[in-house]
């Protein structure tokens, strides 16, 4: 066999096996849009809550805003990522990163409602809570999958936590709607428009 | 001399070598991910898939999801082994052929 093989199929071969490996490696599910989405549904709930009332007092104001826009935002992530998440490989990355993601979406749906019944959930300690848990999981996927903006997001998300403890509510409502701006919407736009540059790079391989 | 390695038919192939490549980066993978990401045609793809399914370098499942036909693809022990030893024979060949 090999002594058809020339030197340069055999290198092209080689490469092949690289860019392969490479290529499977590469994130292939496209997370953008639940960046974007959640962004908008924090702006949402803001907006919502605030209806007719001063923006300082947005945590305090029409108390199903936050609920009802944060479920309507879990149910279209579901169904939207069930939809997406069709024909993708299974690898532990990609079952570690949703892992993440959910277990700490289930500690929020758990808890703020609970400090919310109980009336020891103030803005600034809500604010506190979630810097704290997208940080975590911002920073647990910029770990796993080696990408430093996303560990950039998760710094930023742990600077907003430790801010909320301090300062006015009004200070807190900028320092929140910057995270949100931020680590939301332009990281879920600019994570769209790499992976679609990503999908438009690809190439054929024959037999 | 040392005797030149022979590179394995089945491996050397470029669409199952890509396959095979890919598979390794995976747990499972369904035939539409393969295709996008060879870029090959259903026709060429499935029939260089039924010559690793046949050595024994992968393994099918095929399944209803939402009344939807799925088939998944796994590389089999046996398959990283012919990868590997193809891989340490093509590095020995090229080694062999840049000395010489």
């Amino acid at each position: 066999m090999h002594e058809e093989a020339s030197t340069q199929d055999l290198k092209e071969r080689l490469a092949l096996i690289e860019s392969m490996i490479a290529e499977g490696r590469q994130r292939t599910q496209s997370w953008g849009w639940v960046f974007l989405l959640w962004g908008v549904a924090y702006y949402v709930a803001i907006g919502w809550s605030t209806l007719g009332r001063d923006l300082s007092v947005w945590g305090s104001g029409h108390n199903w805003a936050w609920p009802i826009t944060m479920s309507a935002a879990f149910i279209l992530t579901m169904i939207i990522g069930i939809r997406k998440g069709r024909g993708q490989p299974v690898t532990t990355a990609g079952r570690a990163i949703p892992a993440i993601w959910i277990c700490v979406g289930i500690s929020m749906f758990l808890l703020f409602p609970a400090l919310a019944v109980n009336g020891r959930l103030d803005e600034h300690v809500f604010v506190a809570l979630v810097g704290a848990m997208l940080g975590t999981a911002n920073g647990a996927s910029g770990i796993i999958l080696r990408w430093k903006w996303q560990f950039l997001c998760a710094v930023v998300w742990w600077v907003t936590s430790a801010v909320a403890c301090f300062g006015s509510i009004t200070q807190l409502t900028v320092v929140f709607l910057t995270a949100i701006f931020l680590c939301q919407i332009v990281f879920g736009i600019c994570t769209m428009i790499l992976e679609a540059r990503r999908r438009a790079h690809r190439g054929v391989i024959h037999a | 001399m040392p005797e030149l390695p022979e590179l394995n038919p089945v491996v050397h192939g470029k669409l199952r070598l890509a396959v095979l490549s890919l598979l390794t980066t995976v747990e499972e993978a369904e035939f539409t991910w393969l295709r996008g990401r060879t870029g090959s045609t259903d026709g060429n793809l499935g029939a260089q898939l039924a010559k690793l399914e046949e050595a024994g370098y992968v393994a099918v499942e095929k399944k209803f999801v939402q009344r939807k036909p799925q088939t998944i693809y796994r590389m089999t022990e046996e398959g990283r082994r012919a990868l590997a030893e193809y891989v340490q024979a093509l590095k020995q060949l090229l080694g062999t052929a840049i000395g010489a």
